[in-house]
């Protein structure tokens, strides 16, 4: 029995591209899934998605540019990302129309000319791989720059932690403070690219998205604390990323749609079964009496 | 009060919303250590005038003065620009008015906590201190955000109708901390429309009326109501300016 366990949870590790992927699917579980949490709290879930989109012209143009270079793929969608949320936030602006409708527009228009560049310049398995990531052939390079940039996301969040829980709760506060939320925003969706960019290389640019909000939305039903909210997100994602690393090593199935379907049955489990407005809750709804005491 | 300090003043101010003036020539001080209750109809400028004080609204012409740091500044708008669905408790909601005093970094230290306690105690909302936001009635949010006002020991404080749809338990405890806080020192002005309130609460009335603003005492837009003439106690304490 400890043989098959064995054999089955930690022998695959033993080679050096699962012990890169699943340090590469950690660094990636620890940075994603809290922005994942301010996203889904902001009322913001489909904007990860649209900039992971908007990543993708700037992800193929480095493409283009230097190859296979993870470097240069990542500064283009870091590049085009930031761009196309400028763009949409000035368009917005200009016109009165909501952020939200500029930036559908802005992100077809990114994956259509991602696509276009990518088949100018490449094959179809080449368009296959920024779409939807190789997490097995994360090389050290890759791996220390997914690693710095998920440092550098928790690290930031850290600091304006505060800032980005006061600016949600009531931005005429912070703002009586003399803090501009703006900024604060900015650099919110500045982290939310950043996240995206290390994430395109493992989960390809479409899934990479899959990691930050599934994780998020299905820890709603397990807390109504923010930091219970971020502990359970990381929770499932890092539950997410090992069992899909393992069942795309065993099944031979690619390990991307792997790790995203399961963080996906998590949040179909969480739906159903969850301690907060779950399924299972709304069947069996009681009040508390009168006089029981405060839940903490 | 002419001579009293005031560290607010507007000097001819003139805001408007849009392209349309709202309020112009609007001159005077608000006295440090009292409550100004601030009244006119609906749509004469209350709002208008409590956002250019605040600085959330750019005078034409005319300046809002204020020597009160802006961290020192509270402002409970009517519409709160509050998100309840925010997994945020009474506690903590409290305690992040100690924005002034920590900023973004500084951690709390016990010494902060059990000020934010006294705070809840003193507000009767020490029971709720785990409570989520989304959870508590208008009267115990609006404690909680007077709360927040005292962790960040406001010098100024703006409200705006602060005991509407609000039980009447909660009115007696805000009036009486309201009351503290300005004989504490705190500047404050409160827009009101119930005249028994202003009675109780204010020590001054400041009038506004077809887009300009009278300094009246209490006591001379009580006395029309008193004396049995309600319907145009508006256009005598302004002096003759009928309000639209």
């Amino acid at each position: 029995m400890l043989t098959l366990l064995h054999e089955w949870l930690i022998a695959p590790f033993d080679y050096g591209f699962m012990k890169r992927a699943l340090i590469a699917s950690f660094a990636l579980s620890l940075a994603a899934p809290p922005m994942g949490v301010f996203l889904v709290l902001r009322g913001m879930s489909l904007i990860g998605d649209a900039m992971a989109h908007a990543i993708l012209p700037g992800v193929a143009l480095g493409f283009l540019l230097a190859g296979f270079s993870l470097p240069m793929m990542s500064l283009g969608g870091i590049l085009s990302g930031l761009l196309v949320a400028v763009l949409a936030g000035s368009v917005s602006q200009m016109s009165g129309q909501r952020e939200d409708a500029a930036m559908a527009s802005f992100f077809l228009i990114s994956l259509a000319a991602g696509v276009m560049i990518i088949s100018l310049g490449g094959s179809s398995v080449d368009l296959t791989h920024v779409l939807f990531g190789s997490i097995l052939a994360v090389n050290t390079t890759s791996l220390l720059l997914i690693a710095a940039i998920s440092s550098l996301i928790v690290i930031t969040l850290a600091v304006i932690f505060r800032a980005l829980v006061v600016e949600c709760l009531d931005p005429l506060f912070l703002r009586g403070q003399g803090v501009r939320g703006s900024l604060v925003h900015g650099i919110f969706l500045g982290l939310v690219v950043l996240n995206l960019t290390a994430g395109f290389q493992t989960l390809g640019t479409l899934m990479a998205v899959g990691l930050m909000m599934l994780p998020a939305t299905a820890a709603r039903f397990w807390s109504k604390r923010l930091e219970g909210l971020i502990a359970v997100a990381i929770g499932i994602a890092l539950v997410a990323s090992t069992g899909g690393l393992l069942l795309s090593y065993h099944f031979n199935i690619p390990s991307g749609p792997a790790i995203i379907l399961l963080a996906g049955v998590g949040y179909v489990f969480s739906a159903l079964f969850g301690s907060q407005h779950s399924l299972r809750r709304r069947l069996r709804r009681r009040a508390a009496p009168l006089g029981a005491p405060e839940p903490h | 009060m002419a001579d009293a300090n005031a560290r607010l003043r507007l000097c001819d101010l003139q805001l408007a919303q849009g392209s349309r003036t709202v309020l112009e020539h609007i001159s005077g001080k608000f006295r440090d250590g009292a409550v100004t209750a601030l009244i006119g109809a609906n749509g004469t400028g209350k709002s208008t005038l409590i956002q250019g004080i605040m600085g959330m609204l750019k005078p034409i012409a005319g300046r809002v003065e204020c020597s009160v740091p802006k961290e020192r500044r509270a402002w409970l708008p009517q519409q709160l620009a509050l998100d309840l669905t925010f997994p945020m408790s009474v506690e903590e909601l409290v305690m992040t008015g100690s924005w002034p005093s920590h900023g973004a970094l500084k951690g709390y230290c016990a010494a902060h906590y059990r000020k934010g306690r006294e705070i809840m105690a003193r507000l009767g909302i020490s029971h709720l201190a785990h409570r989520p936001l989304g959870e508590l009635s208008g009267g115990q949010r609006q404690r909680a955000l007077i709360g927040r006002t005292l962790m960040q020991e406001a010098e100024l404080l703006l409200l705006d109708e602060p005991f509407a749809n609000v039980d009447a338990e909660t009115v007696e405890v805000l009036m009486r901390v309201l009351r503290d806080m300005a004989s504490e020192g705190a500047t404050i002005i409160v827009v009101l429309h119930d005249m028994e309130q202003l009675a109780r609460l204010a020590d001054e009335t400041v009038v506004l009326a077809s887009g300009h603003a009278r300094w009246v005492s209490v006591e001379s837009v009580l006395q029309p109501l008193r004396s049995a003439a309600p319907a145009s106690f508006l256009s005598q304490a302004i002096g003759g300016v009928s309000p639209c």
